[in-house]
């Protein structure tokens, strides 16, 4: 059950929109700030709220990888792996997360602080290879860097 | 016109149409997969690649999606293209199981077909499959998710022809996945297309699961007999038992598809608890011995009660043929009444919309599909023609408005999916001048004066039947004037009654002391009657049917009457006693339970039993034109012929 308040406020949110379906991501993306990630409950709620069925929004949700369809950790770790990154040393940076949090790709790390996503280009590809922390961005990453990320966001 | 060259071959064809169209058109088949002439142009598959040598556009092109133009010079030979298109499905097959051998799709499978077309033969990719777990989908069809190629055809069809919206694709890239949020059974009514369009085995007839390969079958061309809509299909037996049904395709109707209950709605027909043996008062005997016996108790009766004690029944589940057989009986047996509704509401529907509907007046489906008003009248579209709905759809999509005017006496079954606005009287409905407008009646009673309503909005018509065959059987009521049946039956003057595939009463009414019964299926009632005589279904016969709107079509027999092979009771090979070791190793040419006759040839029969003349032909006079009518043809109006 999401807040009354929050629902309100995302029903003005698609009213707003020329086409419901426009606002979607931006419903998803409250509600699954609201719930930690997109539960099924989250997707009913949304479908009521955008007028879609659940199918339809769960479409849109499993098409884009920064909505979550499964329970994520504090932060979610997003790494580039499209071409530029990959030349620049994705697989290194990878590697040296894997080691250095104990999980593989999807997982979370045992303390639920990281969860470990590889992601598609962010745009970014001149500070290759890139990648984000619970949303925040780091580029030219380095695997002494990385360590140092790490240490930052698990402390904020 | 655009004139262009494939292959070294001149090829000329409207504005508009895809080189893969054109190619196809002198007889090239491109390989394709997304492709499907009834669904919008998705280019998803990358697999009908031609080569352009010359002309407006060059180089590797996709044939589906490429309109032809003038001066084109297409290869579909060429080494380039060739490689393409093998590489493609390389990768297409790449995750595929290959489980051909426990797929139902095998046989009958265009990715079979087109792998090998295309040019792969042999797996290079070494490395782990993707796989997918299953949803159950309800009691239709089988999802088999790993077969999948990724060619969208069931989302495209699902969504934007169906307009289902709880079926869809979900995930990216290497993961798309399609099914539905959570397992059940698929809303639309239409979902068991799913079956026909996808190339391969992802999703397949839950109802005729393992039972026969393509090659098994035996099938005809047939028309659907659920409802009046006439919808063609294909059904296919094996073993004397019916698989599948399977749609076909026939533009002037159903497109390529058909409904959910023409597809699956098949168990009554396969029933071990059909009647198959001819009786006399309960006792199994041989046919001709039944006509007989059933001859000389008229013949009896007749000369006791005279003829006009006599009521001959039938019903819209008749084909022409057997109407109009009937006619014929009542012709022999002077005096006898002709009953072809079992009452009088019934009765004026059909009739009336015979009456009412002419060449000129008659919506056709492209009519529907190009409309800009249409109007639903007191009626569950998905119940009644649940065929209709993907054409009021397009036109809907198209911009058309659609009313539903409801009293509030019925309600929907399913929710429609399109957009409509829902009236209380026709006084609500506008159509404007000049608007292209079809107004669709149910088979529910019309009052005559919103008919005459109707009538006077100018809009074409589509007036459904109460039964499948009811054009067909009210215009041979209306000339050979017919009484309903439960107003001869309360006249009291009525001793016998002969029903033909008729829709009997729970009970007859004192007095009646002969009841024979010719049918495929049996009340309580047709059980206890004196004479029964089997009779064939429309899958096993041949006949002619006629849809609402007045268009003939010629359904073939797939395959003879009989008991199906599968399940069928040992008492058939061990007529000795005691019972033999082994089913017996001497040929005979009976098959087990097959003693069903055509309807019509059974009025044929006895009428010839009672003295009269033998009746090889039954479309005789106005109707002889529809003899040689081809099943595949498309089907002919018969507002012609019927006024003649």
């Amino acid at each position: 059950m999401i807040p009354e308040e929050l629902k309100k406020s995302l029903q003005q949110r698609v009213a707003t929109a020329v086409t419901a379906r426009e606002a979607a991501v931006d419903v998803m993306k409250e509600l699954q700030s609201h719930y930690g990630w997109l539960t099924d409950e989250a997707v009913g709620e949304a479908a009521e709220i955008l007028g879609l069925s659940t199918l339809q929004v769960d479409e849109l949700a499993t098409f884009y990888e920064m909505i979550y369809r499964r329970p994520v950790g504090k932060k979610v770790i997003h790494v580039c792996d499209s071409i530029s990154c990959w030349c620049a040393g994705f697989e290194r940076i990878m590697e040296h997360l894997r080691k250095k949090l104990g999980v593989v790709e999807g997982q979370t790390t045992a303390d639920g602080m990281f969860t470990v996503i590889p992601c598609c280009c962010m745009g970014i590809c001149g500070d290759s290879p890139a990648m984000t922390v619970g949303g925040n961005f780091y580029g030219s990453v380095t695997p002494e860097k990385l360590d140092e990320i790490l240490e930052k966001e698990r402390k904020n | 016109m655009p004139k262009l060259t494939i292959d070294n071959i001149p090829v000329e064809v409207p504005q508009g149409t895809s080189v893969l169209e054109a190619a196809r058109s002198v007889g090239i088949t491109i390989p394709h997969f997304c492709y499907h002439p009834a669904l919008a142009i998705a280019a998803a598959c990358r697999l009908c690649a031609v080569k352009l040598l010359d002309g407006p556009v060059k180089g590797i092109q996709m044939s589906c999606s490429l309109a032809a133009q003038d001066g084109m010079v297409v290869s579909t030979t060429d080494p380039e293209a060739m490689k393409l298109r093998s590489l493609v499905i390389e990768w297409l097959m790449i995750n595929h199981p290959h489980d051909c051998p426990v797929c139902d799709e095998g046989g009958e499978c265009l990715l079979q077909d087109f792998t090998i077309a295309g040019g792969h033969g042999r797996r290079r990719y070494q490395g782990n499959k993707r796989t997918h777990m299953n949803q159950y989908l309800g009691e239709g069809i089988y999802h088999e998710m790993n077969r999948c190629i990724q060619c969208y055809r069931c989302v495209r069809f699902y969504q934007e022809y169906a307009g289902g919206t709880d079926f869809g694709v979900m995930g990216s890239a290497g993961r798309v996945y399609f099914g539905r949020f959570e397992e059940g059974q698929l809303e639309s009514p239409l979902s068991g297309n799913l079956v026909d369009i996808c190339p391969t085995g992802v999703f397949t007839d839950k109802t005729g699961r393992f039972r026969a390969r393509y090659w098994d079958y035996q099938f005809s061309p047939a028309v659907c007999q659920h409802c009046s809509v006439g919808c063609n299909t294909s059904p296919q037996a094996f073993h004397r038992e019916l698989i599948k049904i399977v749609g076909r395709r026939n533009d002037n109707v159903n497109g390529w598809f058909i409904c959910d209950r023409g597809r699956f709605d098949k168990e009554y027909l396969n029933t071990p608890l059909r009647p198959r043996d001819p009786m006399v008062d309960g006792t199994p005997c041989e046919y001709e011995e039944a006509l007989a016996a059933l001859a000389a108790r008229v013949a009896d009766l007749a000369k006791v009660h005279g003829p006009e004690s006599i009521v001959i029944a039938g019903s819209p589940r008749l084909s022409l043929e057997g109407a109009l057989m009937l006619t014929e009986l009542a012709e022999h047996l002077k005096g006898a009444t002709l009953s072809f509704y079992a009452g009088p509401a019934e009765s004026e529907v059909s009739l009336g919309a015979v009456k009412l509907l002419n060449e000129q007046n008659a919506a056709t489906v492209r009519d529907l599909e190009g409309a800009d008003c249409v109007v639903l009248y007191e009626l569950d579209l998905i119940e009644e023609g649940a065929m209709l709905v993907p054409a009021v759809r397009k036109a809907a999509v198209r911009g058309g408005q659609v009313y539903l005017v409801s009293s509030g006496q019925r309600t929907l079954s399913k929710p429609l999916p399109f957009a409509y606005r829902q009236v209380a009287s026709l006084d609500e409905v506008i159509i404007e001048g000049g608007a292209k407008g079809v107004v669709i009646c149910g088979a529910a009673p019309r009052p005559a004066e919103e008919m005459a309503q109707i009538a006077s909005l100018g809009a074409k018509l589509m007036l459904l039947q109460p039964g499948p065959n009811g054009f067909a059987v009210g215009t041979v009521a209306l000339e050979s004037r017919a009484v309903p049946l439960s107003e001869v039956l309360s006249s009291g003057k009525v001793k016998a009654l002969l029903a033909f595939e008729a829709e009997l009463p729970d009970r007859l009414p004192e007095g009646v002391t002969l009841l024979a019964c010719a049918d495929w299926r049996a009340s309580d009632l047709a059980k206890g009657a004196a004479v029964f005589l089997p009779t064939t279904t429309w899958i096993e016969s041949d006949g002619t049917a006629v849809n609402f709107e007045g268009r003939a079509q010629h359904f073939q027999r797939s395959f003879k009457a009989g008991l199906p092979l599968k399940g069928l009771d040992p008492k058939y090979y061990q007529h000795q006693s005691p019972a033999p070791l082994h089913p017996p190793r001497v040929p005979h040419g009976e098959i087990p339970g097959g003693k069903e006759r055509d309807c019509w040839k059974v009025v044929a029969q006895l009428i010839e039993k009672m003295g009269g003349g033998s009746m090889a032909e039954p479309l005789t006079g106005k109707w002889g034109a529809l003899r040689d009518l081809d099943p595949e043809g498309g089907g002919i109006r018969v507002f012609g012929l019927r006024d003649r």
